[in-house]
Parts: C-alpha cells; structure tokens; sequence
C-alpha cells in the first residue's frame, strides 16, 4: 500500500482543524507538538468526530476506535497532532 | 408550502410521556398543551425495540425500522465481526429521510437537533445536528454559512445549545446534589437556545416540513423522576427537593410557551404533530449483565485486569470491551443503552467462541438461561420480562450489527455492562428510564378534534406527515396513516396515496452487505442526483 507522507498528512489535518477553529477561542499555532486535549482542548466526542471527519477526507474507513482504545487501554488521556500523523500515516492509503 | 398552502411542523419531545405531561397540563405548568389537546387527536407511540433515542427518532423521520435504517444505537458495529463500537453518525444511516422524500416533492425541509444527522445531508433546506459537539457544528450543519446565518441570533451561544456529553452522563449515573441547579438551568437555557433558532429558521427560511427535537425532556426524566412520577414524589419536601421541584417546573413551563409560540408561528392553516421517540418508567435497581455472564461462565476479563477499575467503567464501551478476554468469551453486552447480548463466534482468526453450527442451539441455551437463571436472588423473580431475537427486533439487512439478543427488564431498566460484585444492585434513588409508550398528538385543520387514537406505531409518523403535506407516501414505508386522525371529509377528497418505493441512499458502512442488498449512487437518477448523494455523504464538497 502506497503510503501518504508525513508532511502532506499533516497539511490535510491542519485544514480539518484551521476549519474547526473559526468557532474556538484557540489562537496558537498548531504544530506537530500541540496537543488535542491539554492545547486545543478537545473532548472525547471531538477527537471521535475528528476520525470521522478524517474518513471522509480520505474518502476511506480508518480503524479510529482502535486507535482510541489504544491510547486508552496504555493509559494515555492525551494525544499530540504527531501521533494522529502517524497514525495516518500506517492506515491512509495513498490514492493514485 | 404544500398544495393546501399549510406547512408541517413535528415538534420532538425526547422521552415524551404521558405519565409526566398529563401532570404538567392538571396542575398548570403547561396550560396551552393542555387547550392543544383538549382540539388535538392524541394516543400513545409505540417506539422501536429497544426504545432508544438514535433509533427511535431515525424511525420516525424515515419509515423504516432500525434493521433497515441501520441506526440501532449511539455507539455501533461497523461490520458484524468487530467488537468495538463507532459513535453513529449520518453516514451509517442506510435509508431515505423524509426531509429529501419531500425535496423530491420541490418541498423545503429543516432538521434540527436530530440524532445521526451528523455529518449534515446536503438537503433542500437546512441541517443543524444533534449530539454533536459545538466545535464541530459548523463543520457537520447545512448548508454552509447556515452558522453565521445563525449568529445573528440575538444571546446566540453554540456552547450552551450543543451537547455536552460530560453533563449528559449525569442523567443516567446521577450528580451531587450541589449540582441539580445548574445542571437543570443548563436544560433550560439549551431549550432557550434551540427554540430561538428554530424560530428564527421559521422566519427567515420557511420550510413546507419543519422538525425540531427538544431533548432536555429526556435528561430531566432520567435524573428527576422522583421529582416528576407522582408515585415517588414525597408528602414533605425539603427545601432542596422543593427546589429541584421548582427547578423542573420550570423547564415545562417554558416547553409550554415554546410550543405555543412555535404553532402561533406556524399559522393557523398548519399541521402540528408533537412526538416523542420513546416514553418513560421508573427504575430501581441495575442488571449488570456481563457479571451475570462470568457467573455462568460464558465471559471472562482478561487476567491482571481489575475489572472494577474506574478508569475502564468510565472510560466509554471500547475501554470495557478491551478488558473481555475473547479466547474465554462466548457472549457479552458492549453498551447498557442496548440492553443487548452479543454472541461471539468462532471465526475470526486467533478468536475463540461458539462454533458457527452450534449458533442456533447455543443461543437457545442462552435464552432459556436468561429466563431460568437471571432472577433476583432474593426472590427468584425473573429479572428478564422479554427476550427478541435480532431477527424480531432488527429484521432487514443491517441486522448482521445488531445485538443477537435484546433484553427487556422487570423495571423497564437498562443494563449495565460493568464489572460488578453481584448481578443485581438497587438503585441508591429512582431514576427514569426508556419505555416503549411515548407520545402523540396531532393539531390542525385536517384533523380530528378531542379523539383519542389507539396505539400508533413510531413507524406510522413519517406517513402521516407525508400525507399532511398531499405527498404520496412511498410503498416501502412500514408504517400507515392512523385511522380515525383526519377528518373523515379530508381524507375523502383527499384519500392516502402511495407512490414509488424511497430512493436507495448510499452508505459508508456497506460492506456486509450482499451486492443486490447494497445500493450505489450509480443507481441515482442522473448525474446531478449523484452529485447530490456524494455531497450528502461528504464525499466530494
């Protein structure tokens, strides 16, 4: 499967996010290191509704819950924009 | 507007009984529903199996039961073998809406604060979702720029009208008293907010169908019953509860004024249903049915796992299911909302389960367990009343995601799926819970005044609605007009039509799904029509 890089990835995130902030008190920079809980503030619901947006970008289903529950199963209650990179990175194939 | 020049307004009252609005109309909280009635038809709504929010309200504005619609819960399988659960949204909604029947008519429609509406389907009309998070309401609403439209609003605040799913739980698993005040204030304030768009819409952009859920009905229900059910509210009260009393009061009080000023702005010539998805009942005690399965040795939690962790119980059904060992497990619940036992079966590679053959007779087995051995200690009652197949509960071919079996409890209850010391807890106080009887009641100049229908089907309300707009109603809807609901000279000049089936909608999650049962949009009329489809699947923009 041919993969999409990192870079384009993140571009494609910081658009879905950049979308989101028109509403949001957030007025920093969103980088690789900012984190969705702590920095944007996300809740639960909203990182679930990111998968969904994400799925719909890329026009393809992503295992997003398994992606949660990972997270939560190695007690992490945070995630930063470079692992949703990453993760998009193993699972988004590359349409050519 | 339709060919009478009227329009149809659905007015949803989440968890709407009758058990608590006939008490609201007798003792003056809600005088103008009570002078609606009394020139209304009105009955009970039978909701779908089992009663719940996502699939209730998608039955109602579609027609079609949940194994068809494919919305059983809040959370879901996605395919038939995986065990953990995705938050439902439009894209796994597998039927037609009444909002793009009627758009096929040239009518408008307006959706607001529906259930697995989100993302927003590209309708003629508008599109505000609800259980959707505010920062993502712009993002999933139609059409684009309807959020800025909105802001004109005067004391608009998308905070205060979106979910909050934090505070939402509170309804089910309770709060501290210090918190009723604000938590309550805070359903008042986002009826407040849903009510000024929804007037505004009305103004500024009429539709021929205009629906509205006002859902703080359901939340106040589940956590004040015994302030609402005559049967649990005290002689005495303490300042607190009369408080909380008080506070509720409130609420009804200006549901009453809203739906008075939503039929005054609908005009007189107007159809005006009020529905609920399901209805109300008390309950006193908790079945936690996974504990009851480790009992009998058909559910194991992984070793080293405490499986009366906090963290895992409140961290949502993923976190629970992740902590089943599913080389040991043969059935389990993911979801108390569900009330549903899956059953797992061997064939997913490195999983163990009930061998494919075996299915029927173990689920059988589990039925006649359930009945015989699920009783309350104490007394030896069953604690199960009924059991459905899925083939019962979820016929159609969505049923692969549903539950193999839905439970009905003694006290009409939800059960829990957590770890727990013993199957069978109390409530430390009654709270409210789903019931299949909720409400209906009808208003216009087609219907019958004062009459009392007999028990409707959730189903039968998108016909009903498609005929109070002289639309013919597809002949796949599962529902019919009730009899005896117009006028009799009505209904002569204007008898029920049925036309061509619903239009196929395509779907994110069609995998399962034989090709004849799976409906591409290359089926669609034209190239604009699948245009159209793309756009409501958010495919393309």
């Amino acid at each position: 499967m041919a993969q999409r890089e990192r870079e384009e990835i993140f571009k494609d995130l910081l658009s879905i996010l950049n979308d989101l902030l028109e509403d949001w008190e957030y007025s920093g920079e969103i980088t690789m290191e900012t984190s969705m809980m702590n920095d944007l503030e996300f809740e639960s619901i909203d990182a679930v509704a990111l998968g969904e947006a994400l799925e719909m970008h890329y026009q393809q289903t992503l295992p997003f819950a398994e992606f949660l529950t990972d997270l939560g199963e190695r007690g992490i209650k945070d995630f930063f924009v470079s692992d949703l990179v990453e993760f998009l990175h193993r699972n988004v194939e590359k349409k050519t | 507007m339709n060919s009478f020049g009227k329009n149809t307004v659905l007015i949803g009252l989440d968890g709407g009984s009758f058990t608590i609005l006939d008490r609201m109309m007798d003792n003056g909280t809600m005088p103008y529903l009570k002078s609606m009635v009394e020139s209304s038809a009105r009955g009970e709504l039978l909701s779908v199996i089992p009663p719940l929010t996502p699939p209730g309200w998608t039955s109602m504005i579609t027609g079609r039961s949940p194994g068809y619609h494919g919305i059983t819960n809040f959370m879901q399988r996605r395919e038939p073998d995986s065990q953990l659960l995705n938050m439902i949204s439009s894209r796994d909604l597998a039927c037609e809406t009444l909002y793009s029947i009627v758009n096929h008519h040239g009518k408008r429609a307006g959706s607001l604060n529906f259930p697995a509406m989100s993302p927003a389907p590209q309708i003629d009309g508008y599109v505000l979702p609800g259980w959707v998070s505010w920062r993502w309401l712009r993002r999933n609403s139609h059409p684009k720029g309807l959020l800025d439209r909105l802001k004109q609003i005067p004391e608009l605040d998308l905070k205060t009208l979106a979910v909050k799913f934090e505070e939402e739980g509170k309804a089910v698993v309770g709060c501290e008293q210090g918190e009723y005040d604000e938590w309550i204030r805070l359903h008042i304030r986002r009826e407040d907010q849903w009510f000024r768009v929804l007037t505004y819409l009305m103004k500024t952009d009429p539709c021929d169908l205009t629906t509205v859920v006002f859902d703080g009905v359901d939340r106040l229900q589940h956590l004040c019953w015994r302030f609402l059910d005559p049967a649990y509210i005290p002689e005495t009260l303490s300042s607190w509860e009369q408080h909380v009393l008080d506070l509720c009061h409130e609420y009804y009080r200006n549901l009453d004024r809203f739906i008075s000023e939503i039929v005054a702005l609908a005009g007189s010539e107007a159809t005006i249903l009020i529905a609920s998805d399901h209805g109300f009942a008390d309950s006193v005690e908790i079945l936690y049915i996974n504990t009851w399965l480790e009992q009998e040795g058909l559910l194991r939690w992984k070793s080293g796992v405490d499986r009366t962790d906090e963290y895992i119980n409140d961290s949502g059904p993923n976190m629970t299911l992740n902590a089943i060992d599913w080389e040991h497990t043969k059935a389990y619940a993911s979801t108390l909302s569900s009330n549903g036992i899956f059953i797992q079966v061997a064939g997913k590679p490195g999983l163990n389960g009930v061998p494919p053959e075996e299915y029927e007779d173990f689920r059988q087995k589990l039925i006649a367990a359930l009945r015989e051995r699920c009783v309350d200690p104490a007394t030896g009652e069953p604690l199960i009343t009924n059991i459905w197949t899925r083939e019962v509960a979820f016929e159609g071919p969505r049923m692969p995601l549903a539950p193999d079996l839905t439970l009905a409890l003694r006290d009409s209850g939800f059960i829990s799926i957590r770890a727990a010391d013993t199957y069978l807890q109390p409530r430390e106080t009654v709270f409210g819970t789903h019931a299949p009887e909720g409400i209906f009641i009808a208003m216009g100049p087609e219907i019958q005044q004062g009459v009392s229908l007999p028990k409707l089907s959730i189903l039968d309300v998108a016909p009903t609605i498609l005929h109070s707009l002289d639309l013919p109603i597809p002949e796949d809807l599962e529902g019919k007009v009730p009899e005896d609901l117009f006028e009799p000279a009505f209904m002569r000049s204007h008898p029920v039509r049925y036309g061509e089936p619903t239009r196929p909608v395509s779907y994110a999650w069609s995998t399962h799904l034989s090709p004849e049962e799976q409906s591409p949009a290359s089926e669609a009329d034209d190239e604009e029509e699948v245009m159209i489809r793309l756009r409501a699947l958010g495919y393309i923009e």
